[in-house]
């Protein structure tokens, strides 16, 4: 089915290809989670008390 | 909440995603809807635009509205207020990235619950001069690589 009249002629807004995100790719393949390694980043965005980056 | 009504220095910072669902592997059960109605009702976002994208195995691109859908259930009071942002040079760039044969979403918001705190900024003097996402990968080969590293004491 064509698109609404109204996006013909326009600039667009994306503004070069894009390109193939594996993250979200990833993230939206059915499944199990990877249980360990969501345990692992869920304990790097944790907040930490005194945490020292260095 | 239209967009003609929304003041720029009040508009959130607006993102998009793009979805593709490979030939055969797609199951629709309306969570999708659920969860997207659930975002709008609850103020986080506001859809602006949405479209459907199929890529022949020749790889010709398809764009559909959301509007051409049968049977929109939830998506209907969505697909009245959408803004078309998306011009139709955007279709071929949006699919660039899809595999022939796939179908794919392409949905564009603003992130409602960011803009009090941008205003703020702005207000404050503050300018945007950089914004992005941090792949859950990065964080994870990070993670590794700290585990190396206190592995081989370097």
């Amino acid at each position: 089915m064509p698109l609404r009249p109204a996006r013909a002629g326009r600039v667009g807004v994306i503004r070069a290809p894009v390109a193939k995100t594996a993250v979200v790719a990833k993230a939206v393949t059915p499944g199990r989670a990877p249980v360990a390694k969501t345990a692992v980043v869920a304990a790097a965005v944790t907040p930490r008390v005194g945490r020292r980056r260095i | 909440m239209i967009m003609t009504s929304v003041s720029l220095d009040e508009l959130g910072p607006v993102d998009y995603v793009v979805v593709e669902f490979p030939a055969g592997a797609s199951n629709f059960t309306g969570e999708m809807v659920t969860e997207l109605r659930a975002l709008v009702d609850s103020g986080t976002i506001r859809v602006i635009d949405v479209l459907i994208l199929t890529k022949d195995a020749d790889g010709t691109v398809e764009a559909t509205e959301l509007s051409d859908v049968a049977e929109l259930g939830d998506l209907e009071t969505i697909e009245a207020e959408l803004a078309e942002l998306l011009a139709a040079d955007d279709v071929d760039n949006l699919a660039a990235a899809m595999e022939p044969g796939s179908t794919a979403g392409v949905l564009i918001w603003e992130n409602l619950w960011a803009a009090p705190f941008a205003s703020a900024a702005r207000r404050a003097g503050g300018q945007l001069i950089a914004d992005g996402r941090i792949p859950i990968q990065a964080i994870i080969a990070s993670i590794e690589a700290d585990e190396a590293t206190a592995t081989t004491g370097d």
